[in-house]
């Protein structure tokens, strides 16, 4: 009667483990639902995306100042509701940041590209305006492919030949859209790689390339409304498109990933939507066809994550705001070289 | 079967593997096709002896205050694993408020229950043995009753080593119903290759609902459900609405949302919905196709979408065709123990 009944638990198998929790600094506080981190490589600038706009951090000084201001507002989720604007950053090259939008509907979200410089900015700084890209890539419409069209820009990397972009607008594939430059310019937005028609999971959210350029690392958030542990880790070929690899993490939802420039060592944030205090900074230890997630750090709703060139890594924390306040509970946090 | 490879499978099943923290027995090497392997947990390893002691269980009506409501009352294999009426029916045929869900696959279920209540099968097989409405029994009633059956009280000794308990009842149940297991179908067999495993209807059914349709955005992954909850304009008309995951999440953004059920086997599990209020399956596509029922927590999946009536027709038709496996879970109530 059962023989066609098997209950075996197959194919990449997660384990998390805790480690000796690293403390992080406060960096920044007073963010508004930051979701985007990006260090400028030549300078080691912080730039930090919350609702308002895109801020510049000088982590010597430990000033920050608002970079790029004007982005209109959009809500996201039904409760709780979060104001959002810019979402992703990555650099295109020294000077170009590009920047992911989560301001309008889906289906007229942009991506821009902006000179913000190498110059620190000051205290009368007049901040750019929203409009005044030197780049904007999109809108990505509605189409057989993506029935409202797409949004939600969340992670960005960039190679400087093409740009990769999740998008969380459309769950039914979610998509991954790419640009590929021609001439030094960032061509048309295309959906490129629909990574839930690849991994049967919802949402991807960061993406990096690999160390050695080769992949594309990108992080599979999963259904946020259970904590089932389902985000993944997930492995594509960015010239095919095609799916290498793809891994059970046991996180609940992954928000972030980063690579260290010292150890080499893969770290991830885990948003962990419905389930909060099991959210934090993990450490990917990668074997074979298993994944070991190991807490660093438990955080507060953390979302992306950069290191810089000296190994030191930043994390945005979305926080919790006190009941009966309105004052913003977001901040960025750092974390000193040795991860 | 020889009597070696009859061995053989016994041996599988007496000696469940520990890997990795997690406790796995394989009475064959594959899954159904379509499906992955079902996830068991280290503390309720199957065992034969177990899964029959569940299924027992399962369809004994001696469970219920009145000796006539079993699980299968309202989750009968004869109908889908459901009941075929609008709400589930309890004792002296008391109605709940909500459509009895299909024990179908759910073995996949990270959360049981239309709201979710329950973390685990083993969570969610003593809730309706002691709902007043559903089976109206206490636990230490049950128990009282079954450890005077003297079948029970022998089985029990077996498979657990003690006499009837709540956590043995729970974990037997749950056993058998991680059984309950559809794979296997047309959708599954033209997916592996077989080109002549799907109708022409069928196909552009199959099209439309990972495509323009815009089903696959929940119903999703192998057993067409995403595992999550969702607010999809159903029974939102109603002044006192059922508030569904919200209740359980104390999340107002979860109003009105209720899990993503299997699709698998869906043409035998009707009437549809978490209200039952679809009897069916075109009353479900036109409900999705002109958006639900408007509410401010309407999942931003469901909208309007423009589908002809044909395409309507292809889409049940791959519903009907394409997820009903000939390998159905045809179970039969068992010889019950004295």
């Amino acid at each position: 009667m059962f023989r066609s009944m098997v209950f075996l638990l197959c194919g990449s198998i997660a384990l998390t483990a805790v480690a000796q929790e690293a403390k992080p600094t406060a960096v920044l506080s007073g963010l508004n639902n930051p979701c985007g981190v990006a260090v400028q490589g030549a300078t080691g600038y912080v730039f930090i995306a919350d609702h308002k706009g895109v801020h510049r951090l000088d982590p010597k000084s430990g000033k920050a100042h608002i970079e790029i201001s004007g982005f209109p507002t959009d809500i996201y989720g039904k409760g709780p509701k979060y104001n959002i604007g810019p979402l992703g950053l990555a650099f295109w090259d020294d000077e170009h940041l590009i920047v992911g939008d989560g301001s309008r509907p889906d289906g007229e979200e942009l991506v821009r590209i902006y000179k913000v410089g190498k110059e620190a900015a000051h205290k009368d700084h007049e901040p750019i305006k929203e409009d005044a890209a030197v780049a904007t890539l999109g809108p990505i419409k509605a189409s057989e492919e993506s029935a409202k069209g797409e949004g939600n820009f969340y992670g960005i990397a960039t190679n400087g030949k093409s740009i990769f972009i999740t998008c969380n607008g459309d769950d039914t594939k979610g998509w991954i859209a790419k640009s590929t430059a021609a001439a030094g310019k960032p061509g048309a937005l295309k959906l490129s790689i629909a990574t839930k028609v690849a991994t049967e999971v919802d949402a991807p959210v960061p993406v990096i390339f690999s160390l050695d350029g080769k992949d594309l690392v990108v992080g599979q958030m999963g259904e946020v409304s259970t904590p089932p542990g389902d985000s993944l880790l997930s492995i594509y070929d960015p010239e095919t498109g095609k799916l290498k690899k793809n891994y059970k993490t046991g996180l609940n939802d992954i928000a972030g990933l980063a690579y260290s420039p010292k150890t080499k060592k893969l770290y991830a944030t885990d948003y962990s939507w419905s389930a909060p205090k099991a959210g934090g900074l993990f450490r990917l230890d990668i074997t074979g066809d298993t994944i070991k997630a190991v807490k660093i750090a438990s955080l507060d709703k953390p979302t992306a994550c950069a290191f810089d060139k000296n190994g030191v890594l930043y994390v945005a924390v979305f926080g919790t705001v006190a009941e009966g306040s309105d004052k913003p509970a977001g901040s960025l946090v750092k974390f000193d070289s040795g991860l | 079967m020889n009597c070696l490879s009859r061995s053989f499978r016994a041996v599988w099943w007496a000696l469940p593997t520990l890997l990795l923290g997690v406790a796995v027995a394989a009475e064959k090497s594959a899954p159904p096709l379509g499906l992955p392997a079902a996830p068991v947990p280290a503390d309720n390893v199957m065992t034969p002896e177990k899964i029959v002691l569940g299924k027992q269980l399962y369809f004994d009506g001696r469970l219920s205050a009145d000796n006539k409501v079993s699980c299968a009352s309202c989750h009968d294999p004869a109908k889908g694993f459901s009941n075929g009426e609008q709400f589930a029916t309890g004792v002296e045929g008391k109605k709940g408020g909500r459509s009895a869900p299909t024990v179908i696959n759910t073995a996949y279920g990270t959360l049981q229950f239309w709201d979710g209540r329950a973390k685990t099968l083993e969570d969610q097989a003593l809730g309706p043995i002691q709902n007043p409405i559903e089976m109206n029994m206490t636990l230490d009633a049950v128990i009282k009753k079954l450890n005077g059956i003297e079948g029970y009280k022998t089985q029990f000794k077996k498979v657990f080593g003690t006499d009837v308990t709540s956590d043995g009842i729970a974990k037997a149940i749950a056993a058998y119903e991680r059984t309950v297991i559809s794979g296997n179908a047309p959708y599954d067999k033209f997916k592996a290759g077989d080109t002549k495993a799907l109708s022409e209807a069928a196909q552009r059914g199959q099209k439309l609902f990972f495509g323009k349709a815009h089903c696959s955005a929940c119903h999703a992954g192998p057993n067409f459900s995403d595992n999550s909850f969702h607010n999809v304009g159903v029974g939102m008309g109603k002044k006192d609405f059922d508030k569904g995951r919200a209740e359980i999440s104390k999340l107002s953004g979860d109003t009105g949302a209720f899990k993503t059920p299997t699709l698998r086997e869906i043409a035998k599990s009707g009437p549809y919905f978490h209200d039952g209020s679809a009897k069916t399956l075109e009353e479900v596509v036109d409900h999705y196709a002109k958006g639900g029922t408007p509410n401010e927590w309407l999942d931003e999946e469901i909208f309007n979408i423009k589908i002809a009536p044909t395409e309507k027709a292809d889409l049940v038709k791959f519903l009907t065709e394409g997820l009903s496996s000939s390998d159905y879970p045809d179970h039969k109530a068992p010889e019950l123990p004295k």
